[in-house]
């Protein structure tokens, strides 16, 4: 293949406006460009959508209530009570990569999900928040966490030592999983694209076919990946909340 | 003549709520439904708990001095993390640190 018809093309970083300051490159990357979009788009849906307040909404209105109750039942079966206190954060995170993942199957759009960089950065943010809360609600007895009761003391600083790992894993776990599914998504629609363009026009129409289905599924998985990550949020924020 | 589309319409609702009520409701299967997931998600638990082991070992090193020795027991020790994970979320009780309330779904409240 030629350059620039990799199919890691795609996920290369391009400044738009290039910037340098004190020996650290801050240029405006298309991938900030597309971070503001969702914002944007995200506070746009929510606002507009949330202006009317129709008694039967309408379509704006509608996707507006789907994606508000959806994210609030999430947060409610998970945390119960407390739900809303944390159901800002939650929504924003869910909103964030759902956007992401969106704007990724659009034509030339860039997908900001594929950076393990946004993906852990997020991921960091989500445990570091959880962290933050289960102190605050607990204090130093949040790290009873990581003894589990009962346990004969020859073994706990063993058992310790596993359970930190395990906790300290998930964010890895979850932003690995994210920036995955991207990557691998986009890579497999521009490779099965590329089959398409080396074919010709008649037997070319088979990878075609199949790039169309293929998108359906990025689609589906684009909105079961941000469930899964705002899912997850919740869940490690009941473990800080409810601390058993 | 006339309960036969009834009939039908009947059948076809209940198939239609059967289908939509299954996969949403239940956590259990909230990644997605099949195995291909399944084995991908157990894959990245346990990679990412051997690694976030060996990193800590690896760091603890460095400012132990004590080169490759807690790395090694690091790494053993992120491998029993990552199928400790894995047990975990195979038996349906995810995400949970501690043994605290593994049965049950924690009836017995906290204590302070």
């Amino acid at each position: 293949m030629s350059k620039g018809h990799s199919p890691l093309e795609q996920f290369a970083i391009k400044p738009i406006f290039p910037l340098q300051a004190g020996g650290f490159d801050i240029s405006f990357t298309q991938s900030a460009l597309f971070m503001i979009l969702a914002v944007v788009a995200t506070a746009a849906l929510m606002t507009l959508g949330g202006k009317r307040r129709a008694m039967v909404p309408g379509r704006w209105q509608n996707v507006a209530e789907m994606f508000y109750e959806f994210v609030y039942g999430m947060a409610g079966d998970a945390l119960g009570r407390e739900a809303r206190k944390f159901f800002p954060f939650i929504f924003s995170v869910f909103m964030i990569v759902l956007m992401g993942n969106l704007f990724g199957m659009l034509p030339y759009a860039f997908t900001y999900t594929s950076h393990i960089v946004v993906t852990g950065a997020l991921a960091l943010m989500v445990i570091t928040v959880a962290t933050a809360v289960g102190i605050a609600y607990h204090g130093l007895h949040f790290f009873s966490l990581f003894l589990p009761k009962g346990l004969p003391w020859m073994i706990a600083p063993l058992v310790i030592l596993i359970e930190v790992i395990s906790y300290l894993s998930r964010p890895l776990s979850l932003s690995v999983r994210l920036f995955a599914n991207m990557v691998a998504g986009h890579t497999m629609l521009k490779v099965f694209a590329g089959f398409s363009v080396m074919m010709g026009a008649v037997f070319g129409m088979l990878p075609l076919v199949l790039n169309m289905a293929l998108i359906g599924l990025e689609l589906m998985i684009a909105f079961i990946q941000a469930y899964v990550f705002a899912i997850l949020t919740c869940l490690y924020l009941k473990d800080g909340v409810e601390l058993h | 003549m006339a309960d036969n589309p009834g009939d039908d319409l009947e059948r076809r609702i209940k198939d239609a709520r059967a289908r939509h009520a299954s996969p949403q409701d239940t956590h259990k299967n909230r990644d997605d439904s099949g195995a291909m997931s399944s084995a991908f998600r157990a894959g990245t638990d346990l990679v990412a708990a051997v690694i976030v082991g060996g990193g800590l070992g690896f760091w603890a090193d460095k400012v132990l001095g004590t080169k490759p020795l807690l790395m090694i027991l690091m790494v053993f020790c992120g491998f029993a993390a990552g199928f400790l994970n894995i047990y975990r979320r195979e038996t349906g009780q995810e995400f949970k640190i501690g043994f605290k309330n593994d049965r049950a779904s924690g009836n017995d409240e906290k204590e302070e």
